[in-house]
C-alpha cells in the first residue's frame, strides 16, 4: 500500500474530526443562551431566594474562561478536545462529561456492534443464498417483508416490538437495560446478570437487526448476480467443483467485498439510530443520557456525546479503508 | 342498416379517445408501457395515491362533536384538547372517535389526517433545499474544477461520515433552547446537513455527462455554458435529481421525525413525530394505549415504504445496469 495514500486518507480523517469539533463548538454558541444561568434561575424560583445568581454565573464564566473572546475559547476548546477533555455537565455538577460517556457508552457501542456484526453477516447470506438458488420460492416470499421493514425506522419498529412482546406477551421486559433493585446488582461475574443483560438486550437487538437485514441482502444479491456471470465461475462449474465450493469460496468470497465497504457507513447510521431506539427501551446508553441533557440544555454533554460518535464512526472508516487492500489483494491505489 | 350507423358513430368515438396523437404516442404510451414492467414504482405511487386520498377525504368530510358539542372539522379537532375530568382516553369506535382520543382529549384519527400534510412539508422543503443547494455546488465543482473542485469534495467527503442525527440535534437544540422549533424552522434545519449526498451523486454524474458528445457537439457550435447546462445536461440528468430527491425527502422525513421523537420538533402541532414523542413520554406502551400509539407508525411505515419503493424504481430508471437485471 503507498504512503501517499495512507496519508491522504489520514489526512481526510483529521478534516473530519477537525469539521465535527468546530461544528460542536460554533452551534451552541449561536443561541446566545446561557444554561447556567437559567439552571439558577430555576433553582432559585423553586427555592424561593434570588441572591448573587448574576454573581454566581460570573464567577463560573470567569472560571471557565467563557467571558474571553470567542476565539480564544476556540482554541482552548481545541486544545481540550486534543486531550479528550470534553468539560463537565451542568446538571450531573460535577461529574466530567468524560465520567458521563464512560458510564454509558459501552452499552451503546456493546449493542451497537453486535447489531451491526449479526445483521451484516444474516443479511449477506441471505442475499448470497437468494441469488444462488433462485427457483427456492419461500425465500422470495420471506424476502418481501424483509425488505418493507428496511424502510422503516429502527426505533418505530422497536416500539411495534415492545407493545406486542412486552406489553400484549408479556415475554419481554418493558424498560432498561438489567432489572434493578436486586442486591449486588450489577455484577459482571454473575452468570445470571449477564443472563438477564442479554434478555433485556433482546428486543432492542432485534429491532435493529430486522430493520436492517434487507438493505444487506438487497446490496449481496447485487453484488452476487455480476460475480455468477464472471468467467471463473463457469469455470469452476466446468471443473466439477461442489456447490458449495462454488458458493463459499467462489461466490461469496468475490461477492462480499464492496459489502465490506458499507460496514463503517452503517456504524454511524446504527449508532445515530441507536440513539431513539435506547429512547424507546429506556436502554442505559448514550441516547438515555442525550435525552436527558437536551431539555436541559446541557451543552457540554449533548457536545461530548455528538463529538464522540462522530470520532467513531470516521474512525471505523479509516481503518475499514485501510484494512481493505488486505482482504482484496486485488486493490491497488494509484491515486487517493 | 341503422345498426351499423351506430356501430361505426361508437368506433369512432372509441378512436377519437384512442386515438393516438403524437403526445400520447411519443410521451405518455411509453411511460405506461415502462410502469408495466417497472412494478415498484406503480406500488410506491399507489400506497401515495391511497393516503393522499384517505387525507383529503378526511379534510374534506370527516366532522365530530368536540368536548362542547360544537361540529367541527379536522383542524378544529386537533386543536380542541379540553377534557372533561372524568373523561379517559379510552378506543370505542362506535360511538363518537373512531380511533379514540390521547390523554389530552384530542382526536387520534384528526390528529393523524392533519399530521400527514405536515410531516411531508419538512421532507418536501429540506429535500428541496437540499437538492438545489447539492446541485448547484455539483455543478460549479465539476465545472470550475482544480481548487475548487477539491475543496468541494473535501468538505462532501468529510461530512459524510459525521451522523447528521446528532448534529441536527445539535443544531435544534441551540436554535431554540426549550421551546421546540416550528415546521418550517424544523424544514431549514434539517436542510442544513441534506445538501452533501445528492451534491455527490450528481457531481459525478455531471463529470460523466461532461464528456458526452452531444454536449461536445454543443460546446463547439459555440453554445454558452449556461446554455449546455440547461439545454443539454439539465434534461439528462432529471432522472438522477429525482431519483437523488426522492431519496432526499425520505432522508429528511427520517431525520425529521428523529428529532420530533427527542422532543427538538413543533410539539404544539401534531406531526407524526411530535405523536412519537407524546407516545413516548407519556410511556403509551405501558400503559397499553395501542391506539394511541399505532396510528401514527401505520402512516409512517406507509410513507416510508412508498418512498422506499418509488425511489428504488427511479433508480432502476436511471441506471440502466440495473434496468437489465429485471
Amino acid at each position: 500500500m503507498p504512503w501517499n495514500y495512507i496519508i491522504s486518507r489520514l489526512a481526510m480523517f483529521f478534516v473530519t474530526i477537525y469539521i465535527a469539533s468546530t461544528i460542536v463548538f460554533f452551534l451552541p454558541r449561536i443561541s446566545g443562551q446561557n444554561p447556567l444561568e437559567e439552571k439558577l434561575l430555576e433553582e432559585a424560583a423553586r427555592g424561593g431566594f434570588l441572591e448573587d445568581t448574576q454573581a454566581m454565573v460570573e464567577a463560573f464564566d470567569e472560571k471557565y474562561g467563557f467571558n474571553k473572546p470567542v476565539w480564544e475559547q476556540y482554541v482552548k476548546f481545541m486544545v481540550d478536545i486534543v486531550q479528550f477533555d470534553l468539560g463537565r455537565s451542568i446538571f450531573n455538577w460535577p461529574k466530567t462529561v468524560n465520567q458521563l460517556l464512560a458510564e454509558t457508552i459501552l452499552w451503546t457501542i456493546a449493542l451497537g456492534l453486535l447489531t451491526l456484526i449479526f445483521a451484516f453477516i444474516i443479511g449477506t447470506l441471505m442475499g448470497a443464498i437468494l441469488e444462488w438458488k433462485r427457483h427456492k420460492t419461500f425465500l422470495m416470499v420471506l424476502m418481501s417483508p424483509i425488505l418493507t421493514l428496511s424502510a422503516v425506522p429502527y426505533y418505530l419498529f422497536g416500539l411495534v416490538l415492545l407493545l406486542a412482546f412486552s406489553f400484549v406477551w408479556s415475554i419481554f421486559p418493558l424498560f432498561g437495560g438489567y432489572s434493578r433493585g436486586i442486591a449486588g446488582w450489577p455484577d459482571w461475574s454473575n452468570w445470571s446478570f449477564i443472563g438477564n443483560v442479554l434478555w433485556h438486550a433482546t428486543l432492542p437487538a432485534l429491532s435493529v437487526v430486522l430493520v436492517s437485514l434487507g438493505g444487506w441482502a438487497m446490496g449481496m444479491r447485487g453484488m452476487m448476480v455480476t460475480t455468477k456471470g464472471e468467467d471463473y465461475m463457469l469455470q469452476a462449474e466446468a471443473k466439477g467443483l461442489p456447490d458449495r465450493v462454488m458458493f463459499f469460496r467462489y461466490g461469496i468470497r468475490n461477492a462480499m467485498l464492496p459489502q465490506l465497504t458499507g460496514l463503517a457507513l452503517q456504524l454511524g447510521l446504527i449508532v445515530s439510530g441507536l440513539v431513539l431506539v435506547e429512547v424507546v427501551f429506556s436502554y442505559p446508553g448514550v441516547g438515555g443520557l442525550l435525552v436527558q441533557a437536551i431539555p436541559r440544555n446541557d451543552h457540554a454533554v449533548i457536545q461530548g456525546i455528538v463529538f464522540v460518535l462522530a470520532l467513531g464512526t470516521a474512525l471505523a472508516t479509516l481503518i475499514l479503508d485501510l484494512a481493505y487492500p488486505l482482504v482484496d489483494a486485488r486493490i491497488k491505489y494509484s491515486q487517493g | 342498416m341503422e345498426q351499423v350507423q351506430t356501430e361505426t358513430s361508437k368506433m369512432s368515438w372509441w378512436n377519437s379517445l384512442t386515438a393516438r396523437s403524437e403526445f400520447t404516442r411519443d410521451r405518455v404510451v411509453p411511460i405506461l408501457r415502462y410502469m408495466r414492467r417497472n412494478r415498484l414504482i406503480v406500488f410506491g405511487l399507489g400506497a401515495f395515491m391511497a393516503l393522499a386520498l384517505f387525507v383529503g377525504l378526511s379534510f374534506l368530510f370527516y366532522e365530530q362533536e368536540d368536548s362542547y358539542q360544537e361540529r367541527q372539522g379536522v383542524n378544529g379537532l386537533v386543536r380542541a384538547a379540553s377534557v372533561e375530568q372524568d373523561q379517559k382516553p379510552s378506543w370505542n369506535p362506535w360511538s363518537g372517535y373512531p380511533l379514540g382520543t390521547d390523554p389530552k382529549g384530542r382526536d387520534i384519527y384528526a390528529a393523524v389526517v392533519v399530521g400527514v400534510p405536515l410531516t411531508l412539508r419538512v421532507g418536501l422543503l429540506a429535500a428541496a433545499i437540499g437538492v438545489g443547494v447539492g446541485m448547484v455546488l455539483a455543478f460549479v465543482a465539476a465545472y470550475v474544477g482544480g481548487a475548487v473542485d477539491a475543496v468541494v469534495r473535501t468538505i462532501v467527503d468529510s461530512l459524510i461520515p459525521i451522523p447528521s442525527l446528532l448534529v441536527l440535534v445539535l443544531v435544534a437544540t441551540s436554535l431554540n433552547p426549550g421551546k421546540g422549533l416550528t415546521v418550517d424552522q424544523l424544514g431549514f434545519v434539517i436542510a442544513v446537513l441534506a445538501w452533501p449526498g445528492p451534491a455527490r451523486v450528481i457531481r459525478s454524474q455531471v463529470l460523466v455527462i461532461r464528456e458526452r458528445g452531444y454536449v461536445e457537439m454543443a460546446r463547439m457550435s459555440g453554445t454558452s455554458a449556461l446554455g449546455i447546462i440547461f439545454k443539454e445536461m439539465m434534461p439528462n440528468l432529471a432522472p438522477y435529481a429525482l431519483a437523488s430527491f426522492v431519496a432526499a425527502v425520505s432522508g429528511s422525513m427520517l431525520a425529521s421525525i428523529g428529532l420530533e421523537s427527542l422532543g427538538l420538533g413543533p410539539l404544539d402541532s401534531p406531526t407524526l413525530g411530535s405523536m412519537i414523542f407524546w407516545n413516548i413520554s407519556e410511556s403509551s406502551v405501558l400503559l397499553g394505549l395501542w391506539y394511541w400509539l399505532l396510528p401514527p407508525i401505520v402512516v409512517l411505515v406507509v410513507l416510508f415504504v412508498g418512498l422506499f419503493m418509488i425511489s428504488a424504481g427511479l433508480d432502476e430508471v436511471a441506471n440502466p445496469r440495473l434496468r437489465r437485471r429485471v
